[in-house]
């Protein structure tokens, strides 16, 4: 149990810089092994840019990250190994089919011939792709090919799978799939999940969050910690009149069919409740959601910087 | 070892599946043959007839067979190189589609993913010219055939020695570039210049006399010496056998290139091969040196 805690990733005072641009502004944070993690921040916030360090791509200017307990300057063959990325867009070859694209993927950890075959077999079940196994890649429905994204990620058995915005542009259903797949990846394998998102329902069910603004850190902590910290709780009452609502001497608004009063937390509005009972017969508690805490966060909106 | 083998799989499906990449470093040699049996062949048949003394009568078989014999030297000299241009693609297509993205979060080192794209290119050059070298004995046997199989064979071994020169060298110039524009870009200024550089299009012996000396320091010099001297000896031999004088013979060889020179010494073929080995294994030495160190 008490390895479950140990950070996987662990990261202090890293800094970097594009000439005068900070991308990364003194960042510090760990992921625990296990956790799904949520790294969410509007597009330049510097995810991507720590993203890219983590997997050895870029270059830090100061700092320390520790994948596994390595310095990734220092072991960087061994951290690749340990990580599995699925980036934003696709990056599989088009005309080739799935196997092909698999099987070139595959090599570059080594796995070739048999043991290939055996990992692409255990893939093609676990991601359920068996039926457009030889088809190209280019012809693939976009939820088809996050599903070969997430297999070539797999490839290597890593111990951190890495998602960047695994999600974007895929219908409900297909989300939902693709996170069941995930979900059921992370608890038998206790793989790390670390991801970044613009969809806040998927940042909800994650274990910790981070969110980012211009570099650096401006909230973290389980979606419950941040929730009761940055926003507030709603009891939203029907078929009451303004005057009672007046009276109960808290900020309210007038919605369709009743009014939403205004409570701190849950406690604030169960006692509410109990103590004005006779007026609380049509009522629901609503608790303020991770694109508040966004918003109260970052003043911003979550994927509203994209057009 | 298995990576690179891989990865050759995977450039070389990669190049067949590319109907536009596959059909325009197929088409080159064609293009080349068309032009140069349009603009050229004249030239050099009058060129070679006005080497030979006035009352000097050769068969017509060949004059054309020795043309004919030039002309597949040159195109081949130009074709070697300029195909691996064109064929050296997926590594610029990688960057531009984030492939190489991919590649780089895995732990294989950044030499074998060169040499992948390097030994594909050298595959697929090799398979467009050896066409282009089958189009071109087929033309040399309907204008005059004088060569034996120890020529053709030494042929094969010229385009192995220049794909490779040429697919080495295309792997160093293209290694900075980011995008297909920046690629066709310098491919269209090889395709001009490089039938100049080496010789294909005029022999350097026609050239200023600087000129000729700036020019046989570059080794692609040699390589299309190379194809001439073993396109063109069964023609010479023929010569003889017709009686024109060994002197006559000799400045025709000097003429078309088959005898180059580099500090006012004749080089000979066996050192003419040494050359292109050495420049091959320098520029391989010095491109595994380049993506090793060199940070994209």
């Amino acid at each position: 149990m008490e390895k479950q805690l140990d950070p996987v990733i662990k990261i202090q005072h890293l800094n970097k810089s594009f000439g005068s641009v900070h991308a990364v502004n003194d960042l510090s944070f760990q992921v625990r092994k296990g956790e799904l993690f949520a790294f969410l921040g509007v597009n330049g916030a510097g995810k991507s840019t720590t993203i890219s360090i983590i997997c050895g791509q870029l270059k830090k200017d100061s700092g320390e990250v520790k994948i596994g307990g390595n310095e990734v300057d220092q072991k960087p063959g061994d951290i690749k190994r340990m990580i599995g990325v699925v980036f934003q867009d696709s990056v599989l070859d088009k005309p080739l089919t799935v196997r092909e694209n698999l099987e070139s993927r595959a090599a570059l950890y080594g796995i070739t011939g048999k043991e290939f075959d055996k990992r692409l077999e255990e893939l093609s079940i676990i991601l359920d792709f068996k039926e457009f196994m030889n088809r190209q890649m280019g012809k693939l429905s976009g939820g088809q090919r996050r599903r070969i994204d997430i297999a070539r990620a797999l490839l290597h058995k890593p111990e951190i799978l890495i998602l960047d915005e695994p999600t974007t542009g895929l219908d409900p259903q297909t989300r939902k799939l693709i996170w069941s797949i995930i979900e059921k990846l992370r608890v038998s394998e206790n793989m790390t999940v670390f991801l970044t998102t613009h969809y806040m329902e998927e940042a909800a069910s994650a274990g910790y969050v981070v969110i980012l603004d211009k570099g650096k850190i401006v909230a973290e902590g389980t979606p419950y910690q941040l929730k009761n910290q940055y926003v507030q709780d709603y009891v939203s009452i029907y078929g009451a009149g303004e005057e009672q609502i007046r009276q109960l001497g808290k900020p309210y608004k007038a919605i369709r069919d009743g009014y939403q009063i205004q409570v701190q937390n849950t406690g604030e509005a169960t006692k509410l409740i109990v103590e004005h009972q006779e007026l609380f017969q049509d009522y629901e508690v609503v608790k303020g959601g991770m694109d508040d805490v966004f918003l109260a966060v970052t003043g911003k909106v979550l994927g509203g910087e994209n057009p | 070892m298995k990576t690179t083998l891989a990865l050759i799989k995977r450039n070389r499906k990669l190049f067949f599946r590319d109907k536009g990449m596959l059909i325009s470093s197929l088409i080159t040699p064609i293009i080349l043959i068309v032009l140069y049996g349009t603009f050229l062949a004249n030239i050099y048949r009058d060129s070679f007839l006005s080497a030979l003394p006035d009352f000097f009568k050769i068969s017509d078989k060949l004059v054309d067979g020795t043309v004919a014999s030039q002309l597949a030297a040159g195109l081949l000299a130009v074709s070697c190189v300029t195909v691996t241009f064109c064929v050296n693609l997926t590594m610029i297509q990688d960057r531009a589609s984030g492939a190489r993205k991919d590649f780089n979060v895995s732990p294989v080192k950044r030499p074998l993913i060169y040499l992948g794209y390097f030994f594909s290119t050298v595959l697929n050059s090799l398979m467009v010219n050896l066409l282009a070298l089958a189009l071109c004995l087929g033309y040399i046997g309907i204008m005059g055939w004088y060569l034996s199989v120890a020529d053709v064979l030494w042929l094969i071994l010229d385009e192995i020695l220049l794909v490779l020169f040429g697919s080495i060298l295309s792997s160093i110039v293209c290694y900075p570039l980011k995008t297909q524009g920046q690629m066709s870009a310098v491919g269209t200024i090889v395709s001009a210049g490089y039938g100049f550089i080496c010789g294909a299009y005029m022999p350097i012996s026609n050239f200023g006399s600087g000129l000729q000396k700036v020019l046989s320091f570059i080794p692609s010099t040699y390589g299309t010496s190379l194809l001439k001297n073993h396109m063109l000896r069964g023609v010479f031999e023929e010569m003889e056998k017709e009686g024109i004088p060994t002197q006559a013979i000799a400045g025709i060889r000097d003429s078309v290139d088959c005898n180059p020179i580099f500090l006012g010494k004749v080089v000979g073929t066996g050192w003419m091969l040494a050359i292109m080995a050495g420049t091959i294994v320098i520029l391989g030495i010095l491109y595994l040196l380049i993506t090793d160190l060199k940070k994209e």
